[in-house]
């Protein structure tokens, strides 16, 4: 504490310090006038998005024209944005100043978004929602999600619900006469198969931090084989990621990367291109999460059709604890209320959104939240109605691989997983750095 | 190049001249070759569609020569506004910049006085910040000083940024200026100040031009310091060409190429307008400095 | 002379501006960051006294030593090629193409003026493999070569990353020496080629004298710019594969942003400083004495 007012105070010095400075620089050096005016008054609703999720801010400005235009009208929305990769570093800046927007996204990692509440930064959601009327507006199985992943607390909103799984190509299956596979034995035969036919096997992206679909594999495999909560033991430092059981699964990964089922060059492979691979029929399977219903239900990007799209649940692995119907799942990226910019606005908002969300999105934007939704829609595509009942039946869920993880591991583990599927380093070596990282 | 050197003096001069322009010709050419393909394929790219760029080679041409659908899906997603806030932070930067540093390389090199070395020295280090390390102070000063939300914060930050190197280049070319032009105009009555604003900046014309177009790049392609101080408060309409330029990602860094390109072509083609005026300056102070030898 | 060389009046007014700004936007931040070394957290937890736990760690940590490795390699490859690249091009322009050398300085300037995503995703399909092989590759076969997954690994990533930047930059140097040798007086050059001297022992005697100056500022900048390289290898590569590309600035950006610990990434960052620092004062201990007396 002292430290703080005595770090308060040279900051206070130092402001002062350059203030005085910048005045005298500004006339020093007569620099032409600029134009805008100071922020505006506190009765709006500032949200700081990112240009990479175009999602959230229709449905805010959809919800605000719409169903909730009489309640809102006094809190017009103000948008801005930060590219992801620099979201996390503009939110320390801004949670530092304590001038954080209403409405965020929950940081690029957990643990950020951990710090940030235990800063006492973003407002409870079970509280908020009682307060405004709308308790139960978020589906148990979302907000058992966000708890597991968030420290058993629940500051954040389900923007999205994923479940993640293998999509295959009918096609290609049909003709080379494989079945679904329900063991990951199975699913090794299956890409032999498709590899000696000279088809790549498995699609994914392995270049820059792309590798994050990898380390998927290894992750949902440890589910598998050594039970829900084998990860969860690894973050609270009971079990080691370099204990034989967890390098088996990396082993497992790196073996198929060695026999070429990810293509010849997983770290050339972005996200984009480890999608169109699949959709143009390059490749019979492909992990991914349920947000890619938006590509597979646009014809403009899936060339083999939505009618040949399965969705497969991560296989048994045999003799393992766990079992297929742990589906995995995440919350997309979720969204916080800041307390500093909670007020009578973000109230009246955050009615609007548990109220509507859930059926605006889904509506209008062909995605799946965590919100209830209250107004049934009609006519969704199949595949996106298949996602929901498998989402409704399922009776468990389990997180990813990184899920858990402090920054660095998940860094570490995200940008290794390309090598890993290229079979240049094996299973022990991608373990030792992601372990090495969560000290 | 020594063989042809020593090629004997015997050969006529011309037919010398003409044996060793060969091969420089074809240098020549396959440098420009180099250097202007990545223009065509920007600008072949700029007229695809995203089937085309993931579907077919990257040398392929456009499936249609007609398809101008990037541009205006570029030109609605607001550049205009995006130039305009680079302009406005970057030009009167600019200014500062290139008046103050001449100003100051001009103290630290003509005249005389203890501690010049040391001054210049400090100027120096600024080369070497890395200028992730002033975000986090500059963001809380703006911040209480409520600059946060305009432009201010990033004219201030670039005027700053761009000094350190200006500094260093300006001394090092007033260096080169004779002293007895200001021995001269001493002789004549003028203080040093007027002989500053009368000799010394038109003498360093074509310096204060190059140091201006590379500080000028510099900051039109800055995209940290403008990421960080331009939005992230509710202020998305200070977004610089950069920062813009980034509003054509997607979800997990999908890029949409033909928006992207097409936008890096309207920015590309602004600059070169921008360039090829400079570059008419620099020619015309280099005239005018060539009356000074 | 002397006096009016030295009036302080005239100092003040010429150095102030450009001093103060520097000093309180770049100077005074980055002591402030600086300061920060000694603590440990964060602006969201606070920060709280560690003494010397960063230094300590900083000395045990193998991803600072592997990005410090990278950063020198980096620093060095490409500073050698831009500042020697570079330099031959001006002496292209000056000695070869002369007045004409507008339309080629233009076009080789030319990459400057891109956006670094716009280079970035320009090399990634130029050494494309999947899922077309790119012109490189597609080269390679014509050959009778293997096709190359040019981001496989770190030595082949890094050759990418160097050829890049060199051939982003070295049209930028070009224009930045040929500001310094067109200073040079046509009548030396002149006189020194009637007294027999020619083409490369030219060059040696009276050009690279002449000019090094100039060369010595691009060559400190070229180093301290190389050695702060952010942007394009995170464009590029994102540091990968793995962390085999990845340099001190963007490990210091993810340990205090991503990984919130801002007095470690300060530490980091005061490494890199000193790197600097040392080479800098390096290369003026042959060049410029006069600074360090």
């Amino acid at each position: 504490m002292i430290i703080k007012t005595a770090r308060k105070r040279r900051q206070a010095v130092l402001a002062g310090l350059c203030a005085l400075g910048l005045a005298v620089s500004l006339s020093g050096c007569g620099g032409d006038s600029s134009s805008d005016q100071p922020t505006g008054g506190q009765a709006e609703f500032s949200f700081l998005g990112m240009p990479e999720n175009t999602t959230v801010g229709s449905v805010l400005s959809t919800v605000a024209a719409g169903p909730c235009a009489s309640t809102v009208a006094d809190y017009p929305l103000k948008s801005s944005s930060q590219p992801q990769a620099s979201y996390d570093q503009q939110l320390q800046l801004l949670a530092g100043q304590n001038a954080l927007p209403s409405l965020i996204f929950a940081a690029n990692t957990p643990s950020l978004a951990i710090e940030l509440h235990d800063g006492g930064y973003l407002v409870d959601i079970d509280q908020a929602l009682a307060e405004v009327g709308a308790a139960g507006a978020i589906l148990p199985a979302a907000e058992s999600v966000l708890r597991s992943l968030y420290g058993g607390d629940l500051f954040t909103l389900p923007a999205e619900f994923n479940i993640e799984g293998i999509w295959y190509n009918k096609q290609i299956l049909a003709d080379h006469g494989i079945g679904l596979p329900a063991t990951w034995d199975e699913l090794t035969a299956a890409n032999q198969k498709l590899a000696d036919a000279g088809v790549q096997p498995f699609s994914v992206a392995g270049s820059g931090g792309d590798g994050w679909n990898v380390t998927r594999l290894v992750g949902n495999y440890i589910f598998r084989s050594l039970g829900a909560d084998a990860l969860s033991q690894v973050a609270d430092g009971k079990a080691k990621l370099t204990d034989p059981g967890y390098v088996a699964a990396a082993e497992a990964v790196s073996a198929w990367g060695q026999a070429g089922y990810f293509g010849p060059a997983p770290t050339a492979v972005d996200y984009a291109t480890a999608m169109n691979t699949f959709l143009t029929g390059q490749a019979a399977f492909y992990y991914m999460g349920s947000w890619a219903l938006a590509s597979f239900n646009d014809p403009a990007q899936n060339q083999i059709g939505a009618d040949n799209i399965g969705f497969l649940s991560f296989p048994n692995v045999s003799g393992g604890k766990g079992s297929a119907d742990q589906v995995p799942a995440n919350a997309g990226m979720p969204l916080a209320l800041s307390t500093a910019g909670y007020g009578d606005g973000a109230k009246a908002w955050l009615s609007c959104l548990a109220q509507n969300y859930g059926t605006v999105a889904l509506r209008d934007m062909g995605q799946i939240t965590g919100f209830r939704v209250n107004d049934p829609v009609a006519d969704l595509p199949a595949l996106t109605t298949e996602v929901q009942d498998i989402i409704a039946n399922a009776p468990s869920s389990v997180l990813w691989f990184e899920a858990l993880f402090s920054a660095q591991a998940t860094t570490t583990a995200q940008t290794n997983g390309g090598l890993l599927a290229e079979g240049s380093i094996s299973g022990a070596e991608f373990m030792d750095a992601v372990q090495a990282d969560l000290g | 190049m020594r063989r042809n050197d020593s090629s004997g003096p015997a050969r006529p001069a011309r037919q010398r001249w003409r044996w060793r322009r060969a091969p420089l010709g074809l240098a020549v050419a396959v440098l420009l070759l180099i250097e202007v393909y990545p223009l065509l394929w920007l600008f072949l790219g700029s007229l695809k569609t995203q089937d085309e760029f993931l579907n077919r080679p990257t040398w392929a041409l456009p499936a249609d020569w007609l398809n101008f659908d990037n541009y205006v899906q570029a030109w609605r997603s607001g550049i205009s506004g995006d130039l305009l806030n680079s302009a406005l932070a970057v030009f009167p930067a600019l200014a500062v910049i290139v008046v103050c540093g001449a100003a100051a390389g001009f103290a630290l090199e003509v005249m005389v006085w203890k501690g010049r070395g040391g001054v210049l020295l400090l100027f120096l280090g600024g080369i070497m910040i890395p200028s992730q390390m002033i975000l986090l102070p500059l963001f809380s000063v703006y911040f209480q000083t409520h600059l946060t939300g305009t432009l201010w914060p990033l004219i201030l930050t670039y005027v700053a940024t761009g000094l350190p190197l200006t500094v260093f280049m300006m001394a090092t070319y007033c260096r080169a200026i004779p002293r007895e032009l200001f021995e001269a105009a001493t002789i004549d009555g003028a203080s040093m100040l007027r002989s500053f604003w009368s000799i010394g900046l038109p003498v360093l014309a074509n310096a204060v031009f190059t140091v201006g177009l590379v500080q000028f790049f510099f900051l039109w392609n800055d995209l940290l310091i403008a990421m960080t101080f331009t939005s992230g408060s509710g202020h998305d309409e200070l977004a610089t060409v950069q920062v813009g330029l980034l509003s054509f990602q997607g979800r997990f860094g999908t890029v949409q190429y033909g928006p992207t390109m097409a936008a890096i072509c309207l920015n590309v083609l602004i600059t070169l307008v921008l360039y090829l005026f400079l570059n008419q300056r620099v020619m015309k102070g280099m005239t005018a400095g060539a009356v000074k030898g | 002379m002397r006096q009016v060389l030295g009036d302080r009046k005239t100092i003040a007014v010429l150095l102030a501006p450009a001093l103060i700004c520097y000093s309180l936007i770049m100077l005074a931040p980055m002591i402030w960051s600086l300061g920060y070394t000694f603590f440990t957290g964060n602006p969201i937890r606070g920060f709280s006294f560690a003494g010397l736990a960063n230094f300590d760690t900083l000395l045990h940590d193998p991803k600072t030593g592997q990005a410090l490795a990278f950063t020198v390699k980096y620093a060095v490859t490409v500073t050698v090629g831009q500042v020697v690249l570079g330099y031959l091009l001006a002496l292209l322009y000056v000695f070869h193409l002369k007045r004409s050398s507008g339309l080629v300085r233009t076009l080789v300037f030319f990459p400057v003026v891109l956006p670094t995503v716009a280079v970035s995703l320009l090399f990634q399909k130029l050494f494309a493999i999947v899922p077309q092989d790119g012109p490189v590759n597609s080269v390679l076969q014509l050959f009778g070569a293997e096709s190359v997954n040019w981001f496989g690994s770190g030595a082949k990533a890094f050759l990418v990353i160097a050829l890049m930047d060199i051939w982003r930059s070295m049209g930028f140097y070009g224009v930045l020496l040929y500001a310094g040798l067109v200073d040079i007086p046509d009548d030396v050059i002149e006189s020194a080629r009637l007294d027999g001297a020619g083409g490369w022992r030219l060059a040696r005697a009276v050009v690279l004298p002449l000019s090094s100056p100039v060369l010595i500022s691009a060559l400190i900048f070229s180093i301290n710019g190389t050695l702060k390289v952010f942007d394009s290898i995170y464009a590029l590569t994102g540091g990968g594969p793995g962390s085999l590309t990845s340099p001190l600035t963007l490990h210091m950006y993810r340990t205090a942003f991503a990984y919130g610990d801002y007095g470690y990434g300060a530490t980091i960052a005061l490494t890199l400083t000193i790197c600097c620092l040392l080479v800098t004062v390096a290369v003026f201990r042959g060049s410029r004495k006069d600074l360090l007396a």
